[in-house]
């Protein structure tokens, strides 16, 4: 009968929980003496706790509690603090950024105050954490890969703050809601012309199914080898033994090059850290520098160009333009009361002339 | 090793096999443009056949062409009939309580019974269905005989919107001011991709905007049950030259319905009694979904109305392909890059 053979051990020790290296504790302690779980124990290891939290660490909790606590309340109110709603709507319920007529000035609370309100706490607490993971890893005398590479995901994070604001428009953030986030990427995408042509949206593509194939590619490696004692990867780094070499082999056999144990760590850390990086360039570059990717990329040859499917005169193509939904600044589409109707005319026959083909 | 070749020899049997799953009768995938660009229509051939047998179902039974009759007679307060035969005046009535009043016969729906041609009900009340009626007659005869543009020669009658119900569907009134609808009456702008590749101050439409022409979109192609490609090529939205026909159709159809919302509709308010009026007094207005009840051609696409001539207004041909407003053009234009940076220049995408 198959036995799963390798050096994982099912095996879980229970013993006095280990309380790591003696730090510092002029900022922050650790929290708790640490317990066992026996399901973490089959994802990892069965000790949880102690937590160190540090003056970041709290500091960030505290903010990100408030940015979830207006966000909450908003999507509270929305529903007339019905839990019941609450929990019904919530995948709908969305905390908005303020009106384009607003553009980068502070709008009422209920127009987007309490958005912007919500995006900075959040972005604080964000930023501390960072800290944290940085301040984490040099105390154990770690390298700050971790923190360089979450610095990655928060530059995309703050494009989406910075790209409103050389556009001049609060409008443009994300809002704060399941499906609405979902429905501003769609939006932006139109808006902007199809962010399918932007370039660098397909790098940061490529980045993230290459991470998640070389993600797939690294694991099924090791594990293919851990009999061997290949998840004692450091080791094999240094003192290459059976397992690297047949893993390496398998490699070249199949697709005739390999990574080697130390740099597969390297390609996964740079495609992760790529994946954020290029979409925050694209993103800063939507709307500042080019307006329309579809035009952009047939202007550089990249969108290919098919029989078109409407046959129209530059004439009947400028009958059949709209007009923009935003023009100048301050000329964003207000709302009038509308007029009270006219008395119909109800008996006059119609005097309406041929249909207008334009926009008045 | 052998068992692992058969393995492999029946998953690729079975994948084959399973494309015959595909274009089946419960779902079809029509290809509309270019391969390769999901220029699709998707449709369920069960729901559709359904909702024709449903409609055939409910139908009235198209009357019988009216015998000829001498010139009209000189009717007493005929304002818009007027210029109809006596037998057609009577089928056309016989229609309209079917089409609208619920039934035939139905005629107090609409007239004083002791007296047809009062405009008023024997206690002196104004009888709003009357004047509205009227109104809405010279509004079909429009939508006839000056939009062929939209309706071709399909045509419409009291009943496209109707369907034997004194109110259409998809009735609706002023609710506040981010109101989508809006541009079924007099918002215009629902631009937002530029026409250049670089930002110039001619577009600033914001992506929230940009949302809330997305919203009327959904709206139409809720209204006429398609999906984004029946009108628009998914790669460039806003491109005239890529899309599908369908759209120019339909943007006959959206100047058509502001048209009729503030020449007919919308100035009826005074008329109709309060209840029939909105939350901020306005009267019914329409919208795509009032005529084609989620479906891309009202009715199928029956041409109803060449067997109406009270509804014909100035139109008489009902054969001839009527000729376009936007008609093809000799030469296929591609898209081209222009180096102006406003869009006021003129010399932009053909989009």
């Amino acid at each position: 009968m198959l036995e799963y053979q390798n050096l994982f051990s099912r095996v879980q020790i229970r013993h006095a929980p280990d309380q790591g290296l003696p730090i510092d504790e002029t900022f922050g302690q650790r929290y708790g003496t640490g317990t066992f779980s026996y399901w973490l124990g089959k994802i990892g290891d069965a000790q949880l706790g102690p937590i160190y939290l540090g003056f970041w660490g709290i500091t960030s909790i505290f903010f990100g509690f408030v940015a979830i606590e207006i966000i909450g309340l908003n999507f509270f109110v929305q529903v007339d603090w019905s839990p019941v709603e609450f929990v019904r709507q919530l995948p709908w319920l969305t905390l908005e950024p303020p009106p384009p007529e607003y553009g980068l000035s502070f709008p009422p609370m209920a127009q987007g105050g309490w958005y912007l309100m919500a995006g900075f706490f959040l972005t604080i607490s964000i930023l501390l954490w960072w800290v944290r993971t940085y301040t984490r890893a040099r105390a154990l005398g770690m390298g700050t890969h971790l923190a360089w590479a979450f610095g990655s995901a928060i530059f995309l994070y703050l494009t989406f703050f910075f790209q409103p604001l050389l556009v001049g428009s609060w409008s443009e953030m994300v809002p704060f809601g399941i499906f609405a986030h979902l429905d501003w990427t769609a939006a932006f995408s139109m808006r902007y012309g199809n962010l399918y042509y932007n370039p660098f949206h397909a790098l940061s593509i490529a980045f993230l199914y290459g991470s998640a194939l070389l993600f797939a590619m690294h694991a099924a490696t090791i594990l293919a080898v851990s009999r061997l004692g290949g998840e004692r990867e450091i080791e094999q780094i240094t003192d290459r033994g059976t397992a690297a070499e047949r893993s390496q082999l398998f490699w070249r056999w199949t697709m005739g090059f390999n990574a080697t144990m130390e740099s597969i760590h390297r390609w996964a850390w740079w495609f992760a850290v790529l994946t954020t990086f290029t979409g925050g360039i694209g993103i800063l570059l939507t709307g500042t520098v080019v307006d329309n990717w579809y035009l952009w990329a047939v202007k550089h040859g990249v969108a290919p160009q098919y029989e078109a499917l409407n046959k129209l005169t530059p004439e009947q193509l400028e009958k059949l333009r709209g007009q923009y939904m935003g023009t100048l600044q301050g000329g964003y589409p207000t709302y009038t009361v509308p007029a009270p109707a006219p008395a119909p005319d109800a008996m006059a026959p119609s005097t309406s002339t041929a249909p207008a083909g334009g926009t008045p | 090793m052998h068992t692992l070749r058969l393995t492999a020899l029946a998953g690729a049997v079975l994948l084959t096999s399973g494309c015959q799953f595909l274009g089946t009768h419960d779902r079809d995938v029509v290809q509309v443009g270019q391969r390769g660009t999901a220029m699709e229509i998707n449709y369920v051939a069960r729901d559709v056949e359904t909702s024709m047998a449903d409609l055939q179902r409910r139908m009235p039974a198209m009357l019988p062409p009216a015998p000829a009759g001498g010139p009209a007679p000189a009717w007493q307060n005929v304002q818009v009939l007027g210029d109809i035969s006596v037998p057609e005046f009577n089928r056309t009535m016989v229609a309209m309580s079917q089409w609208v009043a619920g039934g035939p016969g139905n005629c107090a729906y609409c007239h004083n019974l002791a007296n047809f041609a009062s405009d008023t009900y024997p206690d002196g009340a104004a009888i709003y269905t009357k004047a509205v009626a009227r109104r809405m007659i010279q509004m079909t005869r429009t939508i006839n005989s000056q939009w062929s543009d939209h309706v071709a020669n399909t045509g419409v009658t009291c009943y496209t919107c109707h369907l034997g119900k004194p109110l259409p569907n998809g009735l609706w009134f002023y609710t506040d001011e981010n109101q989508v609808l809006r541009h079924y009456l007099d918002n215009t702008a629902a631009r937002v991709a530029s026409r250049t590749v670089e930002p110039s101050p001619a577009n600033r439409s914001s992506v929230k905007q940009t949302e809330w022409v997305w919203s009327v979109m959904m709206n139409m192609s809720t209204g006429l049950g398609v999906n984004c490609t029946f009108c628009h090529n998914s790669r460039q939205f806003a491109s005239w030259e890529q899309a599908p026909p369908q759209r120019v159709t339909a943007y006959a159809g959206l100047q058509m319905v502001r048209q009729l919302n503030t020449e007919y509709l919308a100035p009826l308010a005074p008329v109709y009694h309060p209840s029939r009026l909105g939350p901020m007094g306005d009267a019914p207005k329409a919208q795509c979904s009032t005529c084609h009840n989620g479906v891309y051609k009202p009715l199928y696409g029956l041409p109803m109305a060449r067997h109406y001539p009270a509804f014909w207004g100035d139109k008489t041909d009902w054969d001839t392909p009527p000729r376009p407003q936007f008609t093809a053009a000799p030469a296929p234009m591609m898209d081209s890059v222009p180096v102006a940076t406003s869009d006021s220049s003129g010399s932009g995408m053909p989009q």
